[in-house]
């Protein structure tokens, strides 16, 4: 071959040199290919055999040649899958390639191989007998191997990831509410996201003997740098809240020690609503401080509605001087106070649109004479609806005071 | 709601900048306004306006962005504004008690006005 196509100029004196290192022998290249050659009879019938293909099954050619199919060479999967796929297929195309199987050596062992089949036909166009190569795909099933085994590393990691999510997320809500007597506690947790810890945080616990301090609240942010403004606002609100119960201060305090703590480009703060309760006669009276929150939302037994306004609240810990002020309410029984973070409000219903806060008003309000657990059911069965449409957390929590003799009326 | 896509522009002026902010500003979009006041240079005296016409939504990521902003210009030693904020936002940002923290213009050049 290089005689009647001699390479480019310089290469010409080197000619004999070159011929040396070029296959002298078809007969050598069909032996010693760096594949294996095959061809049988059109019943499957081994007639030749190359000796590469003979080392990788550690066959003599007398063991293989008239005696065996190509078949017999396969595992049992790989016969089935030949005879019931692979042969038809072949006979109806003329030719097959790049199928996976694996043949099975004298020794037992397995060796993975991608096979391609040609028939060969004579002049007359009849079929006369079936080529077939054999490329050894040990490297590409170690490949895949490779690639399935990162796969399963990526999957554990993921679970990994959520795992400790969850578990942070749990860490900064209350494993259960405290008792109040007289009044229905029920709170709700809606995780937007499986791998991420979320920023809202909700808490009621014990003040005096009777009085009991309650937050709800949301960090801006995402992930472990919101979660541990949530973690710091946490712990500061309950210990405000034990310092001076009065929920203007306690936001006071907690607008100091953010804004204090995170200052500059990147600014952290959170929206909470803050209160404290105090159980007396058949109710209970309610003072609340809000800063930069969401209204609390009031349903009255008697179906009527409103929004607790709170004058002032500004954001907390974004800005130097913020003013907060409180407003008192008093629950009487059938009555049900619902605190809720921003991601049910700005939910994208259906379409594109988002929930609104007058929305969830009038649905809520056709609950009325109403419970906290029953609230708390209708507001997470709303939150199932929107489906991905809740982009954000959603932390709830609900106080009612049951009407006398039962849950519902 | 979200016919508007979201931009943000920036030019400046004598007296200092204006970013103009288009579309739902959420904690997909903010990154881009954050970008943006990023580029600007302000100098003490000076006054950056952030033009809201034509924000159709504002979540707590925008809100940070709007208060990362103030910290900015303070820090340059500049004042900041908010021009032309839309009712819907007006709301939000009563609610939080951005107002006493950002003079509020009825346009840009009111914002210069003064």
């Amino acid at each position: 071959m290089c005689e009647d196509h001699p390479g480019p100029g310089g290469q010409e004196s080197a000619a004999p040199e070159f011929s040396a290192l070029l296959e002298d022998s078809a007969e050598d290249l069909y032996e010693h290919a760096p594949c294996g050659y095959l061809s049988t009879l059109l019943d499957g019938t081994i007639a030749k055999i190359n000796t590469t293909l003979l080392g990788w099954l550690g066959y003599e050619r007398e063991d293989v040649v008239g005696r065996r199919r190509f078949a017999e060479l396969l595992t049992v999967g790989g016969r089935i899958y030949h005879e019931t796929h692979f042969a038809p297929l072949l006979r109806m195309q003329g030719e097959l390639g790049g199928v996976a199987f694996e043949l099975k050596a004298a020794d037992g062992s397995r060796l993975p191989v991608l096979v391609t089949s040609t028939v060969k036909t004579g002049t007359d166009g009849q079929a006369q007998l079936i080529r077939t190569t054999i490329f050894d795909a040990r490297d590409r099933r170690a490949y895949e191997q490779e690639l399935l085994r990162a796969r399963e590393e990526a999957e554990r990691e993921r679970d990994r990831v959520q795992r400790l999510a969850r578990t942070l997320q749990q860490t900064l809500l209350p494993p259960a509410l405290a008792e109040v007597p007289g009044v229905q506690v029920a709170a709700y947790y809606h995780p937007a996201s499986a791998d991420e810890v979320g920023g809202d945080f909700y808490d009621l616990f014990p003040l005096t003997g009777d009085t009991w301090g309650f937050f709800l609240g949301d960090v801006s942010g995402k992930g472990a740098a919101a979660a541990v403004v949530t973690s710091l606002a946490r712990y500061t609100l309950r210990a405000a809240a034990v310092h001076d119960p009065d929920p203007a201060t306690v936001l006071d305090r907690l607008n100091t020690v953010l804004h204090h703590e995170y200052r500059g480009s990147d600014p952290r703060y959170c929206t909470v609503v803050q209160g404290h309760l105090r159980p007396g006669g058949d109710g209970a009276a309610v003072t609340l401080a809000t800063g930069g929150h969401p209204p609390a939302l009031l349903i009255r037994a008697d179906g009527t509605s409103a929004f607790v306004p709170v004058p002032g609240g500004q954001l907390v810990g974004a800005l130097p001087r913020a003013r907060f002020a409180t407003a008192d309410v008093l629950l009487h029984p059938g009555d049900t106070l619902l605190l809720y973070t921003d991601g049910l409000t700005e939910a994208r219903t259906q379409g594109r649109d988002r929930y609104s806060e007058e929305q969830l008003q009038e649905y809520l309000a056709d609950l009325a004479p109403t419970t906290a657990p029953a609230v708390i059911t209708a507001v997470t069965g709303l939150l199932a609806g929107f489906g991905d449409g809740v982009e954000d957390d959603t932390a709830l929590l609900a106080l009612g005071i049951p009407l006398p003799g039962g849950d519902r009326p | 709601m979200t016919g508007t896509p979201f931009s943000v522009t920036t030019r400046t002026t004598e007296a200092g900048a204006v970013v103009t902010v288009e579309g739902e500003l959420d904690v997909a979009t903010a990154p881009r306004l954050r970008a943006g006041i990023d580029t600007l240079v302000l100098r003490s005296g000076q006054r950056l306006v952030v033009d809201l016409a034509g924000v159709t939504f504002c979540d707590s990521s925008g809100i940070s962005t709007l208060i990362a902003a103030r910290n900015v210009a303070e820090a340059a030693g500049a004042g900041i504004a908010l021009a032309a904020v839309p009712g819907r936002l007006r709301r939000t940002f009563g609610l939080i008690g951005l107002a006493d923290f950002f003079p509020t213009y009825p346009s840009a050049e009111d914002a210069f006005g003064d």
